[in-house]
């Protein structure tokens, strides 16, 4: 089955900038794919590639199988980050006028916006003007707009910013359902506790160039489980093991960092010998610690 | 072509139901009336109900000078003699002005023999046009009556031969006259060309604000995922361009409902009696269209370069400038409409449809100079569509700073 998108070394310079270099990724259906990157890191620049806002200097953008074509943006949702709304426009008019644009007879948009309003709990909002609504009511529209024409492929810059708690868990189980529903879902983000939870799939961007990409699971099973977080009572001597590069005891909760290929099950043995133990764990890094030592490497770099 | 059809039909709809198409559907022709009205009667009643005194050695003159400015009714003068006068009333006449219980007053000398007269008029206001000519008209009739007189000519006779000739105006038309009047020809010429030149200036500069306001309510993005970026436009300018027309349409009809009733007739008959030919209404609405085409693509590209409106406003002179100078020409191309100048400026995209629309009313051009200047604009038009749609292109993407000339040139590259 072909992928939902697939970039070929796409690469967009302005004027003396460089936004994106050689980006290669791919994304299949039924999957949450995370974009990541540090601000400026050309995530929106190879967003807009994908859509035909701009187009690349080099390199090639397939969507749904075929070489990149106006008529397939019919099945893609694109919610960018710099989003907005008619504000003089009533919601429900809103909606189906965006509906029409991507191709949806008036009766069938006009029903799609009334179940979306429904599921999204903004029904009472519907015969009001854009303007009269809150940031996250008005947020929750530009949502439903990007998804009425049920497309295959959803597209989010920065879904979830400037969301309250409850609004961002509603629209990140909507996301959930949808991708259950077999749609491929590219979101960019920079905040990684979501990616963690949401994403089966990530590319994480720095100064226009994937530095780290993969399956979730894949990417974190590439960086060691290096680090120990240890309960115990007694005597600390086991501390001075060999393979703990650096530690930081806490009286009795003691954060090490283990030695570059450094035996955990010896240092757990003399732990054993010496104290009591209460916990034991061996934690891989987080997504955080990735991408800022990822990040960090290539800066210095 | 569905896009653009439901962009310009989404435009229209907010616009026509918009407050602003209430408010200035209703308030300019009110705005428009009052300020022809107002210039129309000042016009005519410049100088009026003016309390002047004309000191003169002559006597007989003297009377003959307050006769003539009373035969002039609109002026509604009030006229004291003193005759003759002492070079002592001078000293008094002019305290009296000072102290603005006359408005001024005209002192008369003459030759003995009567074959030489001065005249010299003191007022408070200077550059009192109407009542300077209406005095030197009346000295001068009154001169030549006294001298003929003089010459032992009868009463009547001086009468009849010093008797003003009105002249009656009429038009050639295919080689017919045809009766008109001059100066409602020139009032009907005044009104469309101000109302066209308003209309397009205020639609082309309405698409501008409608682009920054995408811009600023971030839509645009969302918007371009689906659409092109020439169709946006496209059916922004159909749209707001369709909100022109009908705004038109409704003054129009309203002028012609307006124009039947008898309220009108009676206002009519007060001498500013307004034709219009119904080739003038279709070529107002063509010239309209082109003339919004050229203003509103201009506008609409340098928007998508700006930010606010603010920054925007700064390119208003652009449009204001065509405009001015259509306007510092018109009393020039109403009498000289086939002067090489004339033609040539109406030949100018930017000020063709107010000045050749002066032409058009004062005198028909020749079919072939239309057709020029139409053929000129359609070109001018179709250029700066092209242009503005490559700058919008790239400008309505760019934020936090406007552009400059330079990026604008170089974004005119970009394929």
């Amino acid at each position: 089955m072909p992928a939902v998108v697939e970039l070929d070394r796409i690469s967009k310079s302005y004027e003396k900038k460089v936004a994106v270099r050689e980006l290669s990724l791919r994304i299949e259906a039924g999957t949450m794919f995370g974009l990541l990157g540090p601000n400026g890191s050309g995530k929106t620049s190879s967003i807009r590639m994908m859509v035909g806002i701009t187009m690349p200097d080099s390199g090639s953008v397939n969507l749904l199988g075929k070489p990149f074509a106006r008529e397939s943006l019919k099945q893609v949702g694109y919610l960018p980050e710099e989003r907005g709304l008619y504000k003089k426009m009533k919601v429900l008019d809103q909606l189906i006028f965006m509906g029409e644009l991507r191709g949806l007879d008036k009766g069938t948009a006009g029903r799609r916006a009334h179940n979306w309003c429904e599921r999204l709990q903004i029904l009472e909002a519907v015969d009001k003007k854009t303007e009269e609504l809150s940031k996250g009511m008005q947020q929750k529209i530009q949502f439903i707009s990007t998804l009425m024409h049920d497309p295959e492929l959803i597209i989010m810059d920065e879904p979830f910013s400037g969301l309250d708690p409850v609004n961002a868990v509603l629209l990140q189980d909507t996301l959930i359902d949808l991708k259950n529903a077999g749609k491929a879902i590219l979101f960019s983000t920079h905040r990684m506790d979501q990616v963690e939870k949401l994403c089966d799939a990530i590319c994480l961007i720095n100064a226009g160039q994937a530095v780290l990409s993969g399956g979730m699971r894949e990417v974190k099973s590439r960086y060691e489980r290096d680090r120990v977080v240890l309960q115990f009572e007694g005597d600390n001597s086991f501390l001075q093991h060999p393979a703990i590069a650096e530690y930081k005891d806490y009286s009795g909760h003691v954060e090490i960092k283990l030695k570059p290929h450094a035996d955990a099950q010896s240092l757990l043995r003399e732990a054993i010998e010496k104290a009591k133990i209460y916990k034991f764990e061996l934690v891989e890094p987080s997504l955080e610690e990735i991408f800022i030592q990822t990040v960090g490497e290539k800066v210095d770099a | 072509m569905r896009d653009i059809w439901l962009i310009a039909k989404r435009e229209y709809l907010e616009q026509i139901r918009g407050k602003a198409f209430k408010v200035t559907t209703i308030l300019i022709p009110v705005v428009f009336v009052s300020i022809f009205s107002i210039s129309f009667f000042a016009s005519k009643n410049s100088g009026s109900g003016k309390h002047i005194t004309i000191a003169a050695n002559d006597p007989a003159l003297a009377a003959r000078v307050r006769d003539q400015l009373l035969t002039d009714k609109d002026a509604r003068m009030i006229v004291d003699v003193i005759a003759p006068a002492a070079d002592s009333v001078r000293q008094q006449l002019l305290t009296e002005v000072d102290e603005k219980q006359l408005d001024g007053f005209l002192w008369l000398t003459t030759e003995s023999d009567g074959s030489k007269a001065s005249a010299t008029y003191a007022a408070h206001a200077s550059g009192d046009f109407a009542t300077t000519a209406r005095l030197s008209d009346a000295v001068d009739h009154a001169v030549v009556q006294q001298r003929l007189t003089a010459h032992g000519i009868a009463a009547g006779d001086v009468e009849a031969l010093t008797s003003d000739v009105k002249i009656h105006t009429e038009q050639v038309k295919n080689g017919k006259e045809v009766s008109s009047n001059a100066f409602g020809t020139f009032w009907a010429a005044y009104i469309m060309a101000f109302l066209l030149s308003f209309t397009v200036v205020m639609y082309g500069m309405n698409v501008g604000r409608s682009v920054i306001q995408e811009k600023t309510s971030r839509i645009f993005e969302v918007m371009l995922a689906t659409v092109k970026p020439g169709d946006m436009l496209a059916g922004k300018l159909i749209g707001i361009g369709a909100v022109g027309l009908s705004q038109l349409a409704i003054w129009a009809i309203a002028a012609a409902i307006f124009s039947g009733s008898a309220l009108a007739a009676s206002l009519m008959s007060g001498g500013l009696k307004i034709q219009v030919s119904g080739a003038e209404i279709a070529l107002f609405a063509i010239y309209f269209l082109l003339g919004y085409a050229l203003y509103s693509a201009l506008f609409a590209g340098l928007a998508a370069t700006c930010d606010t409106e603010q920054e925007l406003q700064q390119y208003a002179p652009l449009a204001a400038v065509p405009i001015w100078l259509s306007f510092g020409m018109i009393t020039f191309i109403v009498s000289n409409p086939n002067s090489a100048l004339s033609v040539a400026i109406s030949m100018f995209p930017p000020c063709a449809p107010i000045t050749m629309f002066l032409r058009i009313a004062s005198q028909f051009p020749p079919l072939w100079q239309i057709a020029l200047s139409l053929a000129i604009m359609a070109v001018s038009v179709y250029i700066v569509i092209w242009l503005s749609s490559r700058i919008y292109r790239i400008g309505i993407l760019m934020y936090g700073k406007r552009a400059t000339i330079p990026e604008m040139l170089r974004w005119l590259r970009y394929s």
